[in-house]
């Protein structure tokens, strides 16, 4: 059985390839009151990959209550049906399973795995999470303060980590897209048990459930269980909420996240990019490898090995259903701070300005399409990818068309792709965490500077 | 006239008959349409009340009433002579008779018919999920591995595996920080850097586009015992595998000036990992502490001024010794076959002369003498305790124990210090416990977070009251399956992809002598018991043989 046939042919002069990259067959299924299970069988290894993706997400949380969705899915793994949090976690753990609940921008998503023997189990405990979570009073005000104090914990250890956070505070602003997953120290503690219970009123519901099954089961008795198990859910009580995409961002402006003595500067720069529905998809993922997603890339070359500045530089598109951000990341040594910011921008406007060299996109062409197959390998990264096709309104042509779509990316469509998408040298945002006495001065030539302590309870400056 | 005669004579009795008869038969059917159709049970109740009351308006009915030609008449009103009640007489007789007949052979149908089946219920969850797959005790993990030694000492395993058309080769160095002393600490980790930057006939970077442009990734990692390189390809790309492995091992050029850039590109690294991590650094000080003689002691990384000052005669020495192929061990999974690797490694790999083994590392760790205990001071929010045990080398029986011993104590949300420390006394953020060993002993490592101004004195004494309960009473049988199964679905987990097979295969093979010992991990999982558990409880969690490391915020007043 061959879930993923990649045809590689050798022509003259080199290798080229006729990519044939395919998704397995699936069944899609819709019940009446709108859960979509999506199901695949896979018998290599007798293991189960279930997710569950429940559309919402903490683009759905109150502006003052960032963190409310992400504290819901932690409590929600605190208790459901008839067992407590000890007793979940043991029946979770007592078959060698795992299950965990976890906040998106755009969904809540259940992730589990399990011995294939263990399937009733399973289905019984992520029914148990989505339908009957108990979101004890008690489990939330512990789980509140330890993700309080896990926030500080990752400023101590890994300010890398909440980079995120941080940027994309400062670049989305009040967009929902702007909001921390994890939520902030100061919102964190706004969040009540009532919270909760009115977004899982609110969010939760048939209409907003997918359920994607793979691995080692009998198709015709899984579908008959989740049927049965999901088919009677009410629908959410509020609609699933739109973003408006927001507008990039126009001149150049800093914030300055201040962590005293520090001896290397984290730096991210960027700007509002693309969504999901990105029609030159092929294109942007050939330009996003060249310049900034391998070894070989034009940001390692110049970060790294040409000049030593740093141990990685990268860069990434987040495509979401509005658009996203671009983003560059790398560190550097204090001292050397505006030097690799500087060498970063102008790889940048190299990029934006000389293209790609033909041979620059034929490698990163083979090298995605090498790849490709390794993607769809476990059960759970298949059951991952049909949610999110179906999350996201996709057929399988997204990935059954993307080798074709590959070969076919022409140099001109890139470098018009390139331009569309990445900021110019005028419209970056700057996000830097570091020892702010040692390079405040000289990043005020990025534009306007915003400070703030990396001890302040928010990833926003207030 | 008697009044039996006169109900005789009105048809009351042949009525009360056929009502009867009619009743039975209607109560025989509607009892089936229950149980086949799903109908209520009320619905035969019902019917039973219903008829129960029809009895006496039918039998009064028939008492006042008369069938006349003329139609239905009060008997009083019938001129007698006229009267047909006779005919109604017989005809209430042979529709008791047909009822009857009816009936009786319903029931005697019923028996000898097939039982009737009621249509499926729509109750779906009465379907079992059942695994295809066999998990018997027999049954065995689908292999058909090969292994072979080149005349050089280079050992290749391979493990086809045909479900995508991609290959990963994974080449094990036994080269890592064990092999350092002071003045070239680091260095095995410096050479996972400089195996990418150039050869004779290569520049720095050709290797990576080489690769890549046959459609292949790569990624390396340095431990205390190895250095492991990785190529993630598609089958397309094997001989080019062939090729660049085989230059940088023959032909690396240890150039001094990519030596110097380098050396800021690792200084850089550990900036990130050690020196701007306060886990990091904590993580540094356990081994530096915990070893007086091993060098299991000194950091992966290097020490800084090591990083700064080694030679490059110690570059060229290092490499000559233990890139050797008697040195190294190679694993290929994937969509290939043994024939095409031996061929292809005889071609490349069998010129690279063999060497002098590397000198072996006799040092033992003696047995320590007392608790270390040590204190960093540090700008933190939360406070760090790490608390090692000296514990057992990777190829010891005692290896698996600990480690489902470990898992009993501390994997996930459910286990013994986790339900302790973070869910009921609240007095840790998070906790984790690992063991680390290779070719010697390692340690039991256990790493704690509490929560911003949290006691770690108090923590620790929580944790070895845990510690000492388990070499006490050791675990429940409960807690011995729960880590059982989750070792078994890790190791199910692994041989999910032809990376985890390719992993699974070479650290076995390194570290046990033979890969083969990976397939008998269920079976030992199947025969470890409780007590196996607490004697390594009682070997492992020695108050002597304990080092415990804090990391926090400086007291206010300056430090002590």
């Amino acid at each position: 059985m061959r879930p993923v046939l990649l045809i590689l042919l050798a022509l003259s002069g080199g290798l080229a390839f006729a990519a044939d990259v395919t998704l397995p067959d699936y069944e899609r299924v819709v019940l009446d009151n709108g859960v979509v299970l999506l199901l695949s069988e896979k018998h290599e290894v007798p293991l189960l990959g279930l997710q569950a993706v429940i559309r919402g997400g903490s683009m759905a949380d109150p502006a003052d209550k960032a963190g409310l969705a992400e504290l819901l899915a932690t409590v929600m793994q605190k208790g459901a049906g008839d067992r407590n949090a000890a007793e979940f976690a043991a029946a979770v753990a007592g078959v060698g399973g795992r299950l965990s609940v976890g906040a998106g921008v755009e969904s809540i998503d259940v992730s589990a795995e399990f011995l294939s023997r263990d399937a009733e189990l399973m289905i019984e405990l992520v029914s148990d999470v989505l339908l009957r979570p108990s979101l004890a009073e008690e489990e939330l005000l512990k789980e509140r303060e330890r993700a309080i104090g896990l926030i500080g914990a990752a400023k101590d250890s890994d300010p890398n980590g909440l980079m995120p956070y941080y940027a994309n505070g400062f670049l989305f602003g009040a967009h929902p897209y702007g909001s921390p997953t994890i939520g902030s120290e100061s919102s964190l503690a706004r969040i009540g048990r009532d919270d909760l219970v009115s977004f899982y009123a609110d969010h939760f519901g048939g209409d907003r459930l997918i359920v994607s099954v793979v691995g080692d089961f009998d198709l015709a008795a899984m579908k008959a269980r989740l049927t049965a198990v999901f088919g009677d859910w009410a629908p959410a009580a509020a609609e699933l909420p739109v973003v408006a995409a927001a507008e990039k961002s126009a001149g150049g402006r800093v914030l300055l996240v201040d962590k005293p003595g520090a001896t290397q500067t984290y730096f991210w720069i960027g700007n509002i990019g693309v969504d999901i529905n990105y029609p030159r998809r092929a294109e942007l993922d050939l330009a996003n490898r060249v310049f900034g997603g391998t070894f070989t890339s034009m940001l390692m070359t110049e970060l790294r090995v040409n000049t030593g500045l740093t141990y990685t530089a990268r860069s990434v598109i987040n495509r979401r259903a509005t658009p996203g951000s671009v983003t560059i990341r790398s560190f550097t040594e204090t001292g050397t701070t505006i030097e690799a910011i500087d060498l970063a921008v102008s790889v940048l406007g190299r990029l934006r300005d000389k293209g790609l060299s033909d041979e620059k996109v034929a490698s990163a062409r083979a090298l995605i399409l090498g790849q490709f197959p390794t993607r769809l390998e476990t059960a759970s990264s298949l059951a991952n990818m049909f949610a999110f096709l179906e999350q996201y309104g996709l057929d399988r042509s997204y990935i059954d068309a993307y080798g074709s779509a590959l070969e076919a990316a022409a140099t001109e469509s890139i470098a018009m792709t390139i331009n569309e998408v990445y900021p110019g040298p005028d419209d970056l945002v700057f996000v830097l965490i570091g020892d702010a006495d040692a390079i405040r001065d000289d990043v005020a030539k990025y534009g306007s500077v915003t400070e703030m302590s990396i001890t302040e309870p928010s990833f926003k400056p207030q | 006239m008697s009044l039996f005669s006169e109900l005789r004579r009105r048809n009351v009795i042949r009525v009360a008959l056929l009502y009867a008869v009619a009743s039975w038969l209607l109560v025989w059917i509607v009892n089936h349409m229950v149980d086949g159709l799903g109908l209520s049970p009320w619905v035969s109740e019902y019917v039973l009340l219903l008829l129960a009351i029809g009895l006496p308006v039918a039998l009064i009915f028939a008492w006042v009433y008369e069938i006349t030609p003329e139609g239905l008449r009060k008997g009083v009103d019938v001129d007698q002579t006229q009267s047909i009640v006779y005919k109604t007489g017989q005809k209430l007789n042979a529709a008791v008779a047909v009822l009857a007949v009816l009936g009786v052979a319903a029931v005697i149908g019923e028996q000898l018919l097939p039982e009737f089946e009621p249509p499926p219920p729509l109750v779906l969850e009465e379907i079992p999920l059942k695994p295809v797959f066999d998990f018997s005790a027999k049954a065995e993990v689908p292999r058909e591995i090969t292994s072979f030694n080149l005349p050089n000492g280079l050992k290749i395993i391979v493990w086809p595996d045909h479900d995508i058309p991609n290959v990963v080769m994974y080449n094990f160095v036994r080269a890592g920080g064990r092999n350092e002393y002071p003045g070239i600490t680091g260095i095995a980790h410096f050479f996972e850097h400089m195996m990418f930057n150039g050869t004779e006939s290569r520049d720095q970077g050709d290797f990576d586009e080489e690769l890549e442009a046959a459609g292949g990734a790569n990624n390396a990692y340095t431990s205390k015992d190895v250095t492991v390189y990785q190529d993630w390809f598609p089958r397309s790309a094997l001989e080019t595998v062939f090729e660049l492995e085989s230059d940088r091992l023959a032909n690396l050029a240890i150039d001094p000036d990519v030596v110097e850039t380098e050396r800021t590109t690792v200084y850089s690294e550990r900036r990130l990992r050690v020196d701007n991590d306060n886990f990091g650094r904590l993580y540094e000080q356990m081994y530096a502490t915990a070893y007086l003689a091993h060098p299991y002691q000194t950091p992966v990384i290097g020490w800084p001024s090591d990083i700064e000052n080694w030679t490059q005669q110690d570059l060229e020495d290092f490499f000559k010794t233990y890139y050797a192929p008697n040195n190294q061990t190679m694993i290929f999974a994937g969509d290939v076959t043994p024939e095409a690797i031996y061929l292809l490694a005889d071609q490349f790999l069998s010129p690279i002369p063999r060497q002098h083994p590397p000198p072996e590392i006799t040092t033992v760790e003696p047995e320590q003498l007392g608790a270390r205990r040590f204190t960093l001071e540090a700008d933190a929010q939360t406070p760090l305790l790490h608390v090692v045990f000296h514990a057992v080398a990777e190829n010891d029986p005692d290896a698996l124990h600990l480690e489902l011993l470990l898992t009993v104590l501390a994997e996930g949300t459910s286990s013994r210090l986790y339900q302790a420390l973070v869910e009921t006394e609240q007095t840790a953020l998070d906790i984790s416990a690992w063991r680390s060993g290779g070719f010697d002993a390692g340690v039991a490592y256990f790493a704690i977070t509490l929560p911003p101004g949290g006691d770690p004195a108090a923590v620790e004494a929580q944790l070895l009251d845990m510690l000492e309960d388990v070499v006490r009473n050791g675990v429940s049988d409960k807690e011995l399956d729960k880590a059982r199964n989750l070792r078994l679905a890790s190791f199910w987990r692994a041989l999910q992809t032809i990376d985890g097979k390719a992993s699974a295969l070479g650290n076995y093979e390194v570290f046990t002598g033979d890969y083969e010992n990976l397939f008998a991990v269920p079976e030992q999982l199947a025969t470890t018991s409780a007590a196996d558990l607490r004697s390594v409880a009682a070997k492992v969690f020695r108050r002597n043989n304990m080092t415990v490391g804090v990391l926090r915020a400086p007291d206010d007043g300056g430090a002590e």
